[in-house]
């Protein structure tokens, strides 16, 4: 479904070079429920940003769906994010001034689908967060959980085979978080491939794959997906996690 | 696609700012369409044809002070003097002259009983003698000019000829020749319309019978102490007239004052100052009317854009596609300004009958108001076209930024 392989980003300014990403390899199959986690500042945002086509990449090869969007056009790249991937933004990102059904109906709008199959999908994702009752209210009239269940809904309405999750939880209450990452596994299971980058390593177990990303690199190279098919080398050793994060906060402790 | 219902939503939620453009737009069309109709109004009575060679004609008056001087022969020689000079096409006497806001007006009547007769129109009443068409340069189109022994020296004399306008020969005659028709000046005097002039107008230039003008065979130079006279030259000769009359005229007598020298095109410049003025005015305050509205509207998509940035990335995230944003913010301009336009409109044209109500205009015609919303909608486009094309480029990953 999604693969990655040496992808490097760099920011530059005239002073320094930032490595976001580096030599950043990973494969996620089919209907897989990956959870991506990682401290501060490893590379996280930056990995979802080019997962989700937001933006793009110094070096690399991305085959998404088996097809390389690495060097699309932005008309293209808009049109595969609007079909391909499904989006959950950790603040909901819901448009203030359009009610329920009018944010639901914004990728679909985008796609060019006709009205009378737009409300019959609004109809559907609102039903299936539960919220099919308030199309009609604004995002402003709802909680934070119904808010991203709103999300949700928009990220379904458009039945994207990918769906790409930014902190889901990460506004909520343990209930709401709770309600909603029930909501995800229950797309997972009707076989939406999701990758959620979180915070929270509870959540981050409920997950199949649990990836670590330390210093813009897949920390477990067996997590990355590619050790099976690539294959280790004997003499490789992983690094286990527990040294990684030492080695992470002895790193951030020097450069403090 | 142009998702007009979810924009008009969106307007409709957030309605105070929208609210006070789409004011200031209607206001904005109901004042430039009458101001534009206005100023056309006024370009257009500027740009009549008067019929007269303005530009070739030099008009002077002579101020005679010598008591013992005989005006009548003084008047002949001078006219003489006058059409000897170099360049000089032709020169005539006049009691008026052509768009200098003042002159004679008067009518005649279609018989010599008061109780019966029919008027005329009032018209300017022009007197000059057989060198008048040429010196005014205006065209007779039926009939024929006046013969020099038939030049009379007063409008009270007996055989009083007339050349009319083609404007008054229509107003009173209708498609019937006036050649040949006796008419009255009062119940005794009679005159006789012996040509028809295609144009000449008359010295008022905000009078209703502006057109209507009429010439009699009557050298009124040499009446009184001041006459006034029209000499028409070329081009090459017009420069340097003023001294060569002046120096001419003296020479015959220097006893008096030659002065007043103004072409007719000056005398025309002098009548429409006002119209110039107000259609100056207006003119400035359509543009800046245009460009205050313009600025409002490119603020609010700038300060739209500052507001909306996440929001406009998070639909460059979910799909929209660069011209997906810009025809977002076009289509909000249009939607504001085409509402505010037709109510703008129908605004212009209450205004508009206010105005015809107090000030005589004529009624706004409808084309000035669409016109005006069509103006708006294009320097709208402008202005917002550039803030519009700088919300296309936000980027789709601000969707993931906690900003």
């Amino acid at each position: 479904m999604l693969s990655m392989r040496n992808i490097s980003k760099v920011f530059k300014t005239d002073l320094v070079e930032t490595h976001a990403l580096r030599d950043f390899n990973l494969e996620v199959n089919e209907g897989e429920f990956v959870a991506v986690t990682g401290p501060s500042g490893s590379g996280k945002t930056t990995f979802l940003n080019i997962a989700g086509m937001l933006e793009g990449f110094t070096h690399g090869e991305y085959l998404l769906d088996g097809v390389d969007v690495s060097n699309l056009s932005d008309n293209k790249s808009a049109a595969v994010r609007n079909e391909k991937i499904g989006f959950i933004f950790q603040g909901f990102n819901l448009i203030p001034d359009l009610n329920l059904a009018e944010n639901v109906e914004v990728p679909l709008r985008y796609r060019g689908i006709k009205a009378a199959e737009r409300r019959r999908r609004v109809e559907q994702a609102l039903e299936q967060v539960g919220l099919g009752a308030r199309m009609k209210h604004l995002p402003t009239q709802l909680s934070g959980g119904q808010q991203q269940r709103v999300a949700i809904a928009r990220a379904l309405a458009g039945e994207p085979r990918f769906l790409l999750a930014d902190e889901p939880t990460g506004n909520l209450d343990s209930l709401m978080a709770r309600q909603v990452m029930e909501l995800l596994e229950k797309i997972n299971q009707a076989g939406t491939t999701i990758v959620m980058v979180t915070h929270d390593p509870e959540l981050a177990r409920r997950a199949q794959r649990n990836i670590q990303i330390v210093d813009g690199q897949v920390c477990d190279f067996a997590a990355s997906g590619l050790g099976q098919q690539q294959g280790l080398r004997q003499d490789q050793e992983l690094t286990p996690l527990a040294d990684l994060a030492a080695d992470f906060a002895a790193k951030a402790k020097a450069s403090a | 696609m142009l998702h007009i219902k979810p924009i008009l939503s969106s307007l409709l939620r957030s309605k105070s700012g929208p609210l006070l453009l789409l004011i200031q737009i209607i206001l904005s069309v109901a004042i430039v369409a009458n101001a534009s109709f206005i100023i056309h109004e006024r370009l257009a009575l500027m740009s009549r044809d008067s019929g007269i060679a303005e530009e070739e004609i030099l008009s002077f008056n002579v101020y005679n002070f010598d008591p013992s001087m005989d005006m009548a022969q003084q008047n002949k020689q001078d006219q003489q003097i006058l059409r000897a000079l170099p360049g000089v096409i032709s020169a005539s006497s006049t009691n008026m002259l052509p768009l200098s806001g003042g002159g004679w007006m008067d009518r005649l009547v279609d018989g010599p009983d008061v109780e019966t007769a029919k008027s005329t129109p009032g018209f300017a009443f022009y007197l000059g003698n057989e060198q008048m068409v040429d010196t005014l340069g205006v065209k007779i189109v039926e009939g024929r000019n006046f013969f020099a022994e038939e030049i009379r020296s007063s409008p009270a004399e007996s055989g009083i000829l007339a050349l009319v306008s083609k404007p008054l020969a229509q107003a009173f005659w209708g498609e019937e020749s006036p050649v040949g028709k006796i008419m009255y000046q009062g119940t005794d005097q009679q005159v006789e319309i012996i040509g028809v002039i295609e144009q000449l107008q008359g010295a008022w230039v905000d009078h209703r019978n502006f057109e209507y003008s009429v010439i009699a065979n009557v050298d009124w130079g040499g009446q009184g102490a001041n006459s006034s006279y029209m000499v028409r030259a070329g081009a090459a000769a017009l420069p340097g007239l003023k001294d060569s009359i002046i120096a001419a005229l003296h020479r015959e007598n220097p006893n008096r004052v030659i002065d007043n020298f103004k072409t007719i095109a000056e005398h025309r410049a002098s009548s429409y100052r006002d119209h110039e003025l107000m259609v100056t005015i207006l003119s400035m305050m359509v543009v800046l009317l245009l460009l205050i509205t313009s600025l409002g509207l490119a603020g609010m998509v700038m300060f739209n854009i500052e507001r909306r940035t996440k929001q406009i990335g998070t639909r460059r995230a979910l799909g929209a596609r660069k011209r997906d944003i810009m025809s977002y913010f076009l289509v909000e301009n249009y939607l504001i300004c085409l509402a505010g336009g037709i109510l703008g409109a129908l605004l212009a044209v209450l205004l508009g009958q206010q105005l015809m109500k107090f000030y005589s205009l004529p009624k706004l015609e409808l084309i000035y108001p669409l016109l005006t919303l069509a103006g708006l909608l294009l320097v709208t486009t402008m202005a917002v076209f550039f803030p519009a094309r700088k919300a296309a480029d936000i980027s789709p990953a601000l969707a993931t930024r906690s900003v």
